[in-house]
């Protein structure tokens, strides 16, 4: 049974039409008229335990609706949602249970208390059988090296810190799904790295699903095997990195280091652009042109000093998703069951 | 699901500590309470210097009065439920909503361990009031009735904050509208000058309204202006004005929760 489970998840907000102006602020005060505002347009999607899911898409594209509908803070406008058998609306509280949040730019620790107050009010929270809890804080503060700062109020905790807090706190009662919403901004590349390790280990060794919302690419390509794309409210694509890299993977792009500075390039069957006088980057699709054809016109055409194929980063498929849509191309296979 | 004690036991004492770690704040309010008592002490003794006592009441028990009345505006001008406006603000109260606890039971756990500390200061505050007024001691009776009463005020006025912090939730911003209903309430109440002096018909509004139920009636009780005859009557309608809050703040946190899990907040 899968973990967590949407179909044809919908949420649509409701909002008073407000007409411009000081005539039109009166207007509104009186008259009711509504406008309808679709957030999430039907996500049907599907999670089994022990998944590491990258949720992804552009601002405003109904990301963090859907994790909302899925902690049961927002009640959906039709469609059905389960975490873990539970209808998270209907059953709020015992959903609290078994989910963990955390916010990169929201903190649920006690500002003015040593980070080791806020763990044990979370322990009295969620009934923590102090053997548990001693294992668990034993645990963490090894894992993600908190003893020296177990005693400073939060508000003087450096930001890593008190996102590693953040971590411990939301893992303290051993949920089976975790929600990450942006979980590395702003920290520094080592403090990066120390919250992957640890969602990687947490992940691996105790299978906790987790859910992982950002816009670090960074995060998604070094933790997650699966993908899922949101863009307007819509599912785009839904399935392995390797996939969505193949999908856009037909292109790849040849740069090319002139010997001569050139005003203008280009070679039949690739886009062509330069980058500097002296650098050019033509770009192709594998399935109508061999590399080694491209590199063989270029060179009867060009002198030329050096020569490399990039392969598609995944941010710069993902940024082209935004910009153009997604488009499947007929080898790749977006939407897996 | 078994409904656990142990959280809220727990809030109230982190709230003590977080309170407690404002200590400038804490000397500042015993401070600034004896300069008000020291000012009250001088206004009504001018006042009585000149006139006849209003209402039959003699001076000493005006001040005895006075500096009651600002010994429980210690603990009955802390707003506990300010962290429902601040995290609404926020918007950390959808960390609140994912947790499995009850909300508004929550904050008055909270409300009431910033309301501990802050209690913590009464007897120092009087002994130090000691130096500038004398008051009057009523008997045990009165003033385990005097304490009852105080007890059902400080509901009320819980329930008062509670559901104007509530606002937050349509307006995000609740701070204009708090500050006239404490002005109102502080006159209206009792707090500032007996109600008592307020003239017949005014008199029978003021006592009528729920912010008499705050500090007029247990003030009234400790200087014996309502008797013990009349006490069942003044914590009957205590009571009331309790339970009326207490219905209608059940009805607007419903309606703001279902703003924010339908809205989004």
């Amino acid at each position: 049974m899968p973990i967590i489970e949407t179909r044809e998840l919908r949420k649509v907000f409701r909002s008073v039409k407000r007409t411009p102006g000081a005539g039109g602020a009166l207007k509104t005060l009186f008259s009711r008229e509504y406008v309808d505002k679709v957030a999430v347009t039907g996500v049907t999607m599907s999670l089994e335990a022990g998944e590491l899911v990258g949720y992804i898409g552009p601002n405003g594209a109904g990301k963090s609706t859907t994790i909302k509908m899925l902690t049961g803070i927002l009640v959906p406008t039709s469609g059905l949602v389960r975490v873990a058998g539970i209808v998270p609306y209907e059953r709020r509280s015992e959903n609290a249970r078994h989910i963990g949040v955390v916010f990169g730019q929201r903190s649920q620790l006690y500002w003015d208390l040593p980070l080791v107050e806020s763990f044990e009010l979370l322990r009295a929270i969620y009934g923590v059988s102090p053997e548990r809890y001693r294992a668990n804080l034993d645990y963490f503060t090894e894992l993600l090296e908190m003893g020296e700062f177990m005693g400073t109020p939060v508000r003087q905790l450096s930001l890593g810190q008190r996102m590693r807090g953040d971590f411990a706190a939301a893992m303290l009662h051993d949920p089976q799904v975790v929600f990450l919403d942006e979980p590395t901004i702003g920290l520094d590349v080592v403090a990066k790295e120390a919250i992957r390790n640890f969602i990687a280990g947490i992940n691996r060794e105790r299978g906790t699903t987790f859910i992982l919302t950002t816009h670090d690419l960074a995060d998604v390509e070094r933790l997650c095997r699966r993908i899922v794309l949101i863009d307007r409210g819509t599912l785009i694509f839904d399935g392995a990195i390797e996939t969505l890299r193949d999908g856009y993977g037909t292109h790849r792009t040849l740069v090319v280091e002139l010997c001569e500075p050139e005003r203008h390039v280009e070679i039949d069957g690739a886009e062509a652009e330069l980058t500097t006088p002296t650098l050019a980057r033509f770009r192709f699709d594998r399935r109508t042109m061999s590399a080694e054809t491209l590199v063989r016109r270029v060179t009867e055409k060009y002198p030329v000093s050096d020569i490399s194929i990039e392969e598609p980063e995944l941010e710069s498929i993902i940024r082209r998703i935004y910009r153009e849509g997604y488009v499947a191309e007929p080898d790749a296979q977006p939407i897996a069951p | 699901m078994r409904f656990r004690v142990e959280p809220y036991v727990e809030f109230a004492k982190k709230a003590f500590a977080r309170e407690a770690t404002y200590r400038m704040e804490v000397f500042t309010n015993v401070g600034s309470l004896l300069v008000r008592l020291y000012l009250m002490k001088m206004v009504w003794t001018a006042l009585y210097a000149q006139n006849t006592a209003p209402a039959g009441v003699p001076l000493h028990a005006i001040i005895t009065y006075t500096t009651i009345a600002l010994l429980m505006s210690l603990v009955l001008e802390i707003d506990g439920t300010r962290i429902i406006r601040d995290r609404v603000r926020e918007g950390s109260i959808a960390t609140d909503l994912m947790k499995p606890i009850n909300l508004p039971l929550y904050f008055f756990s909270d409300g009431f361990g910033q309301t501990l500390l802050h209690a913590m200061l009464i007897v120092p505050s009087l002994l130090l009031a000691l130096f500038i007024v004398h008051i009057d001691v009523p008997s045990p009776f009165v003033l385990l009735a005097f304490a009852f009463s105080f007890a059902l005020g400080y509901v009320v006025n819980f329930l008062l904050n509670f559901l104007m912090n509530t606002i937050a939730f349509w307006t995000l911003e609740t701070f204009a509208i708090q500050l006239i209903v404490r002005w109102v309430s502080d006159l209206l109440g009792g707090q500032i000058v007996p109600l008592i002096f307020f003239p017949g018909f005014l008199q029978k509004i003021v006592l009528a309204l729920p912010f008499a139920a705050v500090y007029s009636t247990p003030l009234l009780i400790y200087v014996g202006t309502i008797p013990p005859s009349s006490y069942p009557a003044a914590f009957a309608s205590q009571l009331a004005w309790g339970t009326g809050f207490a219905i209608l703040a059940t009805f607007v946190w419903r309606g703001a929760l279902k703003r924010v899990v339908v809205q989004g907040g």
